[in-house]
């Protein structure tokens, strides 16, 4: 009996990065299938040139021993494979039974929708979730009224309506609770047994060694390891994630600083996908906020920057209480923040880079009025310890390259003299070179008194510059490693929320 | 809040009460409202803008907008008598081959349109602003100065009656079924599904350009059928027709409910919004207002029924 989808030697580049260098998986029918690694190791756009989403540069894809193109959603449908969304597919304007059927709506036989057998089959289905639905959640309902829970639930329904040979599940369980993820796994279950197949992507270890029958672990854009979930245990799997490569470059100094009292204190925060974040800084301490990509670490810099809500909890700077609205309170607060998304968070694209210099300082200052000679003098001061070549400070920050422009932007900063500085995954898409420049910046200014919270989706990065790592798992800080504790496996074990 | 709730989803109510108002206001103005004549020659007046707003609110459910369809209205008019006074007898089967010709001027200004944006991603705006100046152009070129009259028959059909009902309120009722069936189709859904998440329809395997390229079509096919009733009202050709009701027909589109950003709203209630539109017009006429006030009156009492809803659906 062939195999249900089998993958061999798959390759994808987004420009010069390499997504996938060779990614291969068997997936058998009537299995349910884990897909793991760490940040970056491909699982994601792997599962998406399954799906149809993304296109592969080579490599083979064959579903039921037929070999596939797959050129579009809609055509690996047509074969067959569903996938779950971790970015929802839902339109939230529309009601649940229509966001259900979208795209295959049953007809009557005047090429009308059929509504009743719409409403029917909807009910049908949404039927097996009813003990966990909740309140508000039927057929009708708009999808804008539900809860994250009930919108991942209406998106497991919709990809079961599918009636699909394989599914792919990525991060389906995120927003569930325990007793909805038991009744998800049930169902998977029931499913098997009539032999459809599960890709399953979970950054919750547990939940993988719950359902999955067998586990491919990639790293690096490759697929490493296949195990049989029996025969294997959490810390196995974790070493295959991170691999034999100790990378402990140039490690930060561990200083004590229990002597000093805390410059940052947050306590309890909540917001939209945080949940009871508490921790403490301190003056010249990097803390880094470690996890698996998008489990809250960047929508806690963005709220301590001002740019997201915080519902609950309290912010404390030198032991004072604030409360942080805007990025320009912030900024008045002390806060500095360099996002890795410079093009949508930092740049002030075609003006000066003297002008993407400054502007920190004239929020930070409440200047109205400023004379371009003082202020560029002081600046091309900061400009020179960037060890950065430009054309002149009047040339446009475009003209620098993605690191440099980096660079600029936390020289920002420096001319304010942050309390905190917020470093939102900044050395996303910078070459090694400008990361190391980055990272002396970084160490000089926390070395000078600032506090500095530091999240990276790279493990290296945080070994080789914290102090300390609050590693996040759903909104949730769900370990602390200090500095002696600081490895890859470790950090990979936290971030599956394996025991550490 | 019970109000709120009903009315959540539910703008066009709004418009419908402010119809009736409206209605109520103007049958005290004008004492001979409800009689058939005058009924009839209003029905007359807003029927084009009725077709274009149902055909702009296709385009605008899937996130678009179509700025042009106030030319294709003054293309679909050129080509029409055109071709008509082109064939130059004065019979039905003339009239007919100039309104099929109309329409299938339509439709292609309609793919045009579809291309551009679906296709080539231009902004939909910056886009159709510019077909529209090209449609404009076109139709100069066809027919430089207003003229050519078309055949009795047309026109007189169009001011006629059939099985003791004016055609243009047969033509209002095939409007509203033409509505009817299209909401019944799944096409409706998806091009909703289009305006409200692109990314996630695409997702579900919609097929996102096509869906996008056809609401251009159905707006640029309603205003063909508008352009068809405006001839057999003017009963000549005129290149600079209809040069307000690009505008006039997003406003109604939005009176009746629909949000610009795509993804809810509803045809009838554009139906709604330019019947509302219209009346505006007619209450400030009978008003007595001097005429040199009508357009900033008309411009205010606009202004506060699209506020007026936007306020209502937000809470």
């Amino acid at each position: 009996m062939t195999a249900a989808l089998t993958a061999r030697s798959v390759q994808k580049r987004f420009g010069a990065a390499v997504a996938l260098s060779n990614a291969a998986l068997t997936l058998e029918r009537g299995e349910v299938h884990a897909l793991v690694g760490a940040n970056g190791c491909g699982k994601s756009t792997l599962s998406k040139i399954i799906a149809g989403t993304v296109q592969r540069d080579s490599g083979d894809i064959v579903v039921n021993g037929a070999p596939l193109v797959l050129s579009s959603p809609a055509e690996a449908e047509a074969n067959g494979i569903s996938l779950f969304y971790q970015e929802l597919s839902l339109i939230p304007q529309m009601s649940v039974e229509d966001n259900i059927f979208l795209g295959r709506e049953p007809r009557n036989g005047a090429g009308f929708v059929d509504r009743k057998a719409l409403a029917k089959k909807a009910d049908a289905l949404l039927q097996r979730f009813a003990p966990v639905a909740g309140r508000g959640l039927n057929s009708k309902a708009r999808v804008s009224d539900l809860s994250p829970d009930q919108r991942q639930i209406v998106e497991i329904v919709k990809v079961l309506a599918r009636d699909p040979d394989v599914v792919i599940f990525d991060e389906a369980t995120a927003a569930l609770d325990h007793r909805q993820v038991e009744l998800f796994f049930r169902i998977i279950g029931e499913m098997k047994d009539k032999g459809v197949s599960f890709l399953f992507i979970s950054h919750r270890l547990a939940e993988v060694f719950a359902v999955c029958d067998r586990i491919t672990v990639m790293r690096n854009g490759e697929s490493v390891d296949d195990f049989v979930t029996a025969e294997t245990d959490m810390d196995t799997v974790v070493r295959a994630m991170v691999g034999d490569i100790a990378h402990d470059l140039d490690p930060a100094p561990s200083t004590d600083f229990t002597s000093a009292s805390a410059r940052l204190v947050v306590q309890g925060a909540r917001g939209q996908r945080l949940q009871d974040v508490s921790f403490s800084l301190r003056p010249g301490e990097i803390l880094g906020l470690g996890g698996l990509q998008g489990q809250g670490q960047s929508i806690l810099l963005q709220s301590l920057f001002g740019a997201e809500p915080l519902t609950g909890g309290r912010v404390l700077i030198e032991g004072r209480p604030v409360v942080v609205r805007t990025p320009r309170a912030a900024v008045r607060h002390g806060f500095g923040y360099v996002s890795g998304d410079r093009g949508r968070d930092s740049a002030l694209q075609g003006r000066s880079i003297f002008e993407n210099m400054a502007i920190a300082e004239w929020v930070a200052e409440r200047r109205r009025l400023v004379w371009p000679g003082r202020l560029q003098a002081r600046l091309s001061e900061i400009a020179q310890s960037l060890n950065t070549k430009y054309p002149s400070l009047d040339a446009p920050i475009d003209a620098l390259s993605g690191g440099n422009q980096q660079k600029v932007f936390i020289a920002r900063w420096l001319a304010t003299n942050p309390v905190v500085l917020l470093l939102d995954d900044p050395t996303k898409g910078i070459d090694l070179a400008a990361k190391a420049d980055f990272f002396r910046l970084v160490r000089n200014l926390a070395a000078a008194g600032a506090a500095v919270l530091f999240y990276s989706s790279e493990d290296a990065e945080l070994i080789g510059l914290c102090h300390r790592v609050l590693v996040f798992n759903s909104g949730r800080i769900v370990a602390e490693l200090e500095r002696a504790e600081l490895t890859s496996f470790n950090l990979t074990g936290a971030a599956y929320g394996s025991a550490a | 809040m019970t109000l709120a709730n009903a009315l959540k989803g539910r703008v066009w109510l709004v418009t419908l009460a402010a119809l009736i108002v409206l209605v109520i206001v103007n049958a005290y103005l004008q004492s001979n409202l409800f009689t058939p004549r005058v009924l009839k020659s209003n029905l007359t007046v807003f029927l084009p803008l009725v077709l274009i707003a149902v055909g702009q609110t296709y385009v605008i459910l899937a996130g678009d907008i179509d700025l042009s369809v106030g030319a294709i209205v003054a293309l679909v008019n050129v080509v029409t008598v055109t071709v008509i006074a082109g064939i130059g007898t004065e019979d039905a089967a003339a009239v007919l081959a100039g309104i099929l010709a109309g329409l299938a001027t339509g439709v292609a200004c309609g793919l045009f349109n579809g291309f551009l944006v679906a296709a080539l991603r231009l902004q939909p705006i910056v886009a159709t602003f510019a077909t529209g100046i090209l449609f404009s152009g076109i139709a100069l070129r066809v027919l430089p100065t207003a003229g050519l009259p078309v055949p009795a028959p047309y026109w007189r059909t169009y001011a006629g009656g059939l099985f003791a009902l004016p055609v243009v309120l047969w033509i209002f009722i095939a409007v509203l079924i033409a509505v009817g069936i299209l909401g019944a189709r799944p096409f409706l859904r998806h091009l909703t599904a289009v305006g409200g998440h692109r990314a996630a329809a695409f997702q579900t395997g919609l097929a996102v350009t096509r869906v996008r390229i056809g609401g251009y079509v159905l707006a640029a096919l309603f205003s063909a059928v508008a352009s068809l009733c405006l001839t057999g009202e003017t009963a000549s050709g005129d290149p600079l027709m209809g040069g307000s009701l690009a505008l006039g027909s997003v406003s109604a589109v939005v009176l009746g409910g629909t949000a610009l950003s795509g993804g809810s709203g509803s045809a009838f209630g554009s139906v709604l919004g330019a019947l509302v539109i219209g009346m505006i017009g007619n209450v400030i006429f009978f008003a007595g207002l001097p005429f040199e006030y009508q357009t900033l009156v008309k411009g205010v009492i606009t202004l506060a029924a699209l506020a007026g809803g936007v306020v209502i659906a937000r809470r």
